[in-house]
């Protein structure tokens, strides 16, 4: 191979795209292996695309393909590369469940064949099989790197997705802010601007946690610093926010204006931090700035340089309550090949013995997937390190590799106020949280264009059950804070973040539950229904844990909507979350729908804890009381889950948190800790339990708390079967229960 | 923390909820959080009925932290309902209803602290601090008013004089259009009168024209028909009316190289890929070949020369298309025109020549009927121009008689007044009642951001904003537009120009003529009454 490789001349393998030349110095360097998965019905995973949830065959046309790259206006229901990459699949069938992790983060395509797609089996193949069809195969072909794969073999999915998780990470417990209400636009032009938009939820009684500033706040995009003559005093500003208990997130992105006198550039160029172009000088491409270079994330120096940046005194105006939005970073290249980097570029490689020439470094074709991971945990070692450890840092990226669940939310990126976008988002989501990335969202109301007040509605009421829940909008369109349309359409949006918000403590629950199960905290249904085929191929609706499903209106117009109710033979009873009316679980139903309405469902046997006490940021309800709905299975039982801690702070690793189990059976419903060596001392208490679903109504309920016992008053209405415990006021700081009599 | 310590604070809590169920801190005894208004609603002594009419509970339920009922009334003093209204009378200053979600979460929102009342050291009370500040803020805006209502009273003063003035003006030019339009007739009726003469005159010049051009074509046509004709008789040396390549390749005149001989190149040339041509063919596709390279042969054609006649020609075209009536008399420009050299004779200098040549063309009875009818022409597009500007006046002054300048006139002197504004990027021009416009300051085009469109104020207080709309459209966007709010200043000037919406301007304006005391007085004291 050596031999021959010194025999070929110089630049035989060069290519060209379009204007751009590509060296290729090592020659053809492509690896490909095909796994096949027997008993398989479907392949899923290797996001990020736009096509459905599962995958479809590829004989017909282009495969799958993995290359983190920016999309100017990205194409819906398409197997085109986009921002993001993880090389992991899964196949499912009722037999068994199975996953294959592609470890490389070079570019990669991925085949499928679906045995099950008539058009694409040979007959050769029906008459080898006798006509059993239950098999999908996929090919993996990278550009570069070594073949080194992970196999994951379960009998269910939760058991490869958990081994998944187990292998790459799993999500940390993210800063409760995070998971609530997100405002931005590109951009909040100035101080009086973000002022503005801040008193506008107050004035319009919708709640926020952070309000968000694009790349304009800088001085003409030279990152971690501010434009001087629009943003003069950002830590006044930043304290006008988190006196209200809201958050500012600013944008960092990793090309560096190469300007004089600009510090990032000339310690960079100093100090030989930027990627290298193939003849080892510094890389120079065009973005936000203009002339740009990029930041070597794949040199510890350069970490250890970039994070250094975020010290408070370093980045003047950012405090605790300042988390980081890291875009760009697939990287994107105005002028580069596919507006990313040319794949000949140069990065650090840690230096070995023998490797010296083309072997000391790592062209950008072997890391390029790898490439906005390596900058989100610079970022994210930067905001542990400026409060030393005290706080944890909220981070969102586009660029997606493996991996990126332990520093970053993901969003969806730039997408267009259309409904095709809203219908992109779930599978989307789905897909990137069975590999490993729960906390995922879609830009609420679509980055390009502007979204007429239904759409927008109907955004906001998906968004507000989706991991991450943030508006956003293009400079050039008009502007939508909520209260900019009718008085109607606010109050609907109002409506939908508020529900976000009486579910807060259920999202950081799961969120605490996936950082310890690194299970999906939205689910495809089939991950908990795996024998129901039917499921396997929905992707319009999802479980958050195991407890509310949901099937969002993403349609036009529409009065009524199919919903999947899975569990027939397990005896599932699902609850409408608005009128807790019961349904049996029977596979297909019609939901009437009004613009008001979105289909959500609680699973009976699930405890849900809200808060209904809306408020204008999540960190001004931290104390407030639970209302704990308890919807009841067949045999009249129920249990769910609660994580509190003080939703900000690593305190929570040495035991300051509660984490409780919340049991109802007829005779007592019971909340006790966990982990009996963790405690908060919360003030919250219970206001409200709501039991659906009750046939026969105790007569009488006590609290027990601290040795007190207390006689509970209650309600029964009948129409709907529902029990309400009024005003139970017991702890959340220590278990209690509560007891009943027939 | 450990269990007993919670359940401490707990209680506190509780106890701080129960003996709050009445607040004192007024004479009328009233929940917390009810409005000196709404108090007689709450009756301890009787069970409450929510404001809704959907429960009645007992009145110990009022304020107990639990919410009630659907709209709320029952907690008026606590954060259970999710759609209730917390009041604050913030004494010394204006009281304040906030919503319900706003009480005890930890943020001061009544100056009296009257919200945070879980943590009442949270916020202490600024009622005092701020009622002063308000009042002296209200205090000055008084004055401002006062000694702007002066300037006002003129600007309304001189306003009333100018409608008055421009209502005289109208009626004036109404009356000149009227006499205008009379003469404008006039005019018009004796053109046409003048015109028909001229026309009749006209007419023989243009017959014998007509007459002269017909034959001097059909001589033309013979003469070539002639040419022709003895040319192809000259090389069909068989005389079978047809040329055969045999016959061309002896005409020494085909040889256009003048190699000697007639090659294949030069017979495509005349031939094309014809074998032979006959009589027609020759004509039409031969002929225009071979004339050049005849002249060339017999000596006619010079190159020089022929670039000489050709521009005397352009020249006398160009004057004729001035002319109407006596064109192309002269437009052929050969050596035997007869008009042409008669005129070359009489006039030596070329220049005097082509400014004579209009009257020579006629007697002087036409000249003279010419000369007339010019003349009326002239008169009557005067005569129309005279009215159309007046027509232009009277619909500018209509349009501004029909402009809304405030209830009073006070703004109708500054229609027109232009106000520049200056920020770092932008020099900003808004011309009252005309427009708004944007110019860079490094260069580039003026960019409109709105014309005059309407008053857009609020009800009540319609002439606090304008409004400029139909500017330049944004890219992927809407037109441009401009609002521009109106306050009371001693001077009239623009104070800021912002675009708070991508494509959508700001404008902040003071001037004299929004200083009405009078209604500054109202609003004040409504707003001191909520």
């Amino acid at each position: 191979m050596a031999l021959s490789r010194q025999q070929e001349e110089e630049g035989a393998w060069s290519e060209n795209f379009k204007s751009h030349h590509d060296s290729k110095p090592r020659g053809n360097e492509a690896i490909s292996l095909d796994i096949a998965f027997p008993d398989a019905d479907h392949v899923y995973g290797i996001p990020e695309h736009t096509d459905n949830f599962y995958l479809k065959t590829t004989t017909s046309g282009e495969p799958y393909r993995l290359y983190n790259l920016d999309v100017f206006e990205y194409e819906l229901d398409s197997r085109m590369a986009i921002y993001g990459a993880i090389p992991v699949l899964y196949s499912h069938g009722p037999k068994r469940s199975a996953g294959v992790f592609w470890h490389n983060a070079a570019e990669t395509w991925v085949d499928v064949v679906n045995y099950a797609d008539g058009t694409v089996v040979s007959s050769l193949v029906n008459l080898v099989t006798g006509g059993h069809q239950r098999r999908v195969d996929a090919r993996f072909m990278s550009e570069a790197g070594v073949i080194d794969v992970f196999v994951f073999l379960g009998d269910k999915p939760a058991d490869v997705f958990r081994q998944y998780t187990a292998l790459t990470g799993a999500a940390p417990l993210p800063p409760r802010f995070s998971l609530a209400y997100h405002q931005s636009r590109w951009n909040y032009v100035d101080e009086p601007d973000v002022r503005a938009v801040d008193d506008g939820f107050d004035a319009h009684d919708i709640p926020a946690d952070a309000i968000w500033l694009d790349i304009e706040y800088t001085d003409r995009k030279k990152y971690f610093t501010w434009d001087m003559e629009k943003f003069p005093h950002p830590a006044e500003m930043v304290a006008n926010l988190t006196a209200k208990g809201r958050k500012l997130i600013v944008i960092i992105d990793p090309h560096i204006k190469r300007e004089a006198g600009y510090f990032v550039h000339e310690d960079a160029t100093e100090q030989g931090l930027y990627v290298k172009d193939k003849d080892g000088k510094d890389y120079e491409g065009w973005c936000w700035p203009g002339s740009s270079s990029y930041l070597d994330f794949f040199n510890p120096e350069v970490v250890k340089y970039y994070a250094e940046r975020f010290q408070f005194n370093n980045f003047p105006g950012t405090s605790k309550d300042v988390h980081i939005w890291n875009d760009m970073n697939e990287p994107s290249v105005f002028n580069g090949p596919e507006i990313t980097m040319p794949k000949d570029c140069r990065h650090y490689k840690a230096p070995q013995d023998g490797q010296d020439g083309i072997a000391a470094f790592w062209e950008h074709r072997h890391v390029h997937n790898e490439y906005g991971l390596r900058h989100i945990s610079g970022t994210h070692q930067g905001m542990i390190d400026r409060s030393n450890g005290k706080y944890r840092p909220f981070i969102l990226t586009r660029s997606v590799f493996a991996g990126t669940q332990r520093y970053a939310a993901v969003w969806t990126g730039d997408n267009a106020a259309e409904w095709g976008f809203l219908q992109a988002s779930v599978p989307m989501c789905i897909s990137l949280a069975v590999s490993g990335i729960s906390f995922c969202g879609s830009d609420v109301g679509g980055f390009f264009k502007y979204p007429e007040a239904e759409l927008m509605t109907r955004w906001y009421q998906a968004g507000a059950y989706q991991a991450f829940f943030r508006a956003h909008s293009h400079i050039e369109t008009k502007r939508r804070e909520p209260w900019l349309y009718d008085a109607a359409t606010t109050a609907r949006i109002r409506d939908a973040v508020r529900r976000r918000y009486a579910l807060l403590d259920f999202w950081y629950t799961l969120f605490y539950e996936h950082s310890i199960d690194g299970l999906p905290v939205m689910r495809p249904l089939f991950q908990e229904y795996p024998k129901e085929q039917e499921t396997y191929t929905i992707d319009n609706e999802y479980l958050l844990g195991d407890k509310l499903l949901v099937r969002p209106v993403m349609e036009a117009g529409v009065t009524s909507v199919k919903v999947y109710l899975p569990g027939k033979e397990s005896q599932t009873i699902w609850y409408d979350v608005d009128s807790y009316h019961a349904y049996p679980a029977n596979g297909y139903m019609n939901v009437d729908v009004n613009i008001a309405k979105v289909p959500v469902f609680q699973r009976g046997g699930s405890i849900v804890p809200r808060k209904e006490r809306v408020r204008r940021a999540a960190a001004l309800m931290a104390h407030d009381p639970y209302t704990l709905v308890v919807a009841l299975d067949p045999q009249a039982k129920a249990e769910g889950s609660l994580y509190i801690d003080d939703g900000e702070t690593y305190d929570y690793v040495s035991n300051k948190f509660i984490y409780a189990k919340i049991t109802y059976e007829p005779a007592v419903m019971k909340y006790t800790f966990v982990n009996e060596n963790a405690s908060y001392p919360t003030r919250s208490w219970v206001e409200r339990v709501v039991i659906a679903g009750i046939k026969t109504p105790p007569k009488s309920a006590k609290l027990s708390q601290g040795g007190k016992q207390i006689p509970l008053q209650m309600t029964l209405h009948r129409g709907n079967n529902v029990l309400v415990i009024r005003k139970p006021s017991a702890s959340m700081a220590s278990p209690w229960e509560i007891h009943f009599t027939y | 923390m450990i269990y007993s310590a919670w359940r401490k604070q707990l209680q506190t809590f509780v106890l701080v909820v129960l003996t709050c169920v009445i607040s004192a801190q007024t004479d009328v005894p009233r929940p917390r959080g009810v409005s000196l208004s709404k108090a007689s609603l709450y009756s301890p002594t009787k069970d409450f009925t929510c404001f809704d009419g959907s429960s009645t509970i007992p009145f110990s339920y009022v304020n107990d932290d639990y919410c009630d009922c659907f709209d709320g009334s029952d907690e008026p003093g606590t954060s259970a309902c999710l759609n209730g209204i917390f009041h604050c009378t913030n004494a010394g200053h204006r009281p304040q209803n906030i919503p319900s979600s706003q009480v005890n979460d930890g943020v001061c929102d009544c100056c009296d602290g009257t919200d945070e009342y879980a943590n009442p050291e949270a916020c202490p009370n600024t009622c005092e601090e701020l009622g002063k500040e308000a009042r002296a803020k209200a205090q000055h805006l008084a004055d401002l008013h006062k000694a702007g209502n002066f300037i006002r009273l003129e600007l309304i003063e001189k306003g009333n004089k100018k409608r008055q003035e421009m209502a005289e003006q109208l009626s004036q030019l109404e009356k000149d259009k009227e006499e205008a339009q009379k003469i404008k007739e006039e005019k018009e009726a004796l053109k046409s009168e003048l015109e028909a003469k001229e026309n009749e005159a006209l007419q023989v010049y243009r017959d014998a024209e007509e007459k002269e051009r017909l034959k001097k074509e059909e001589e033309e046509r013979q003469q070539l028909e002639k040419e022709v004709s003895e040319q192809f008789s000259r090389f069909d040396s068989n005389n079978d009316g047809l040329l055969t390549v045999d016959e061309i390749k002896v005409g020494n005149v085909f040889d256009k190289n003048k190699d000697g001989e007639v090659d294949e190149e030069e017979l495509k040339y005349f031939m094309g890929d014809k074998e032979s041509l006959n009589m027609e063919e020759f004509k039409s596709d031969a002929w225009p070949l071979l004339k050049p390279l005849l002249m060339m042969e017999q000596g006619m054609f010079k190159p020089a020369e022929a670039e000489e006649v050709a521009e005397e020609t352009e020249v006398d075209e160009e004057e004729t298309e001035d002319i109407p009536n006596i064109a192309e008399i002269d437009s052929t420009g050969t050596e035997d025109d007869n008009i042409d050299s008669d005129m070359s004779q009489d006039n030596d200098d070329e220049d005097h020549d082509i400014h004579t040549e209009t009257p020579k063309g006629y007697d002087d009875e036409t000249q003279k009927l010419i000369d007339e009818a010019s003349e009326a022409r002239r008169q009557f597009v005067d005569a129309e121009r005279t009215v159309r500007e007046i027509e232009s006046n009277i619909r500018n002054i209509q349009q501004n008689l029909e402009k809304d300048y405030g209830l009073n006139q006070e703004y109708a002197t500054l229609d027109g007044q232009c106000l520049e504004y200056e920020d770092k990027e932008y020099v900003y021009k808004l011309c009252l009642f005309q427009k708004v416009t944007q110019k860079s300051k490094n260069g580039g085009m003026e960019v409109g951001l709105g014309d005059w469109g309407e008053w857009a104020g609020e009800e009540g207080n319609k002439y606090s904003v304008m409004k400029y709309t139909n500017g330049v459209a944004c890219w992927n966007g809407p037109n441009r537009m401009t609002l521009v709010n109106v306050n009371c200043g001693l001077e009239t000037k623009l104070t800021s120009v912002t675009e708070p919406y991508r494509c959508e301007y700001k404008i902040e304006f003071i001037t004299p003529a929004a200083c009405d005391d009078s209604t500054f007085i109202q609003q004040q004291t409504e707003h001191d009454e909520l």
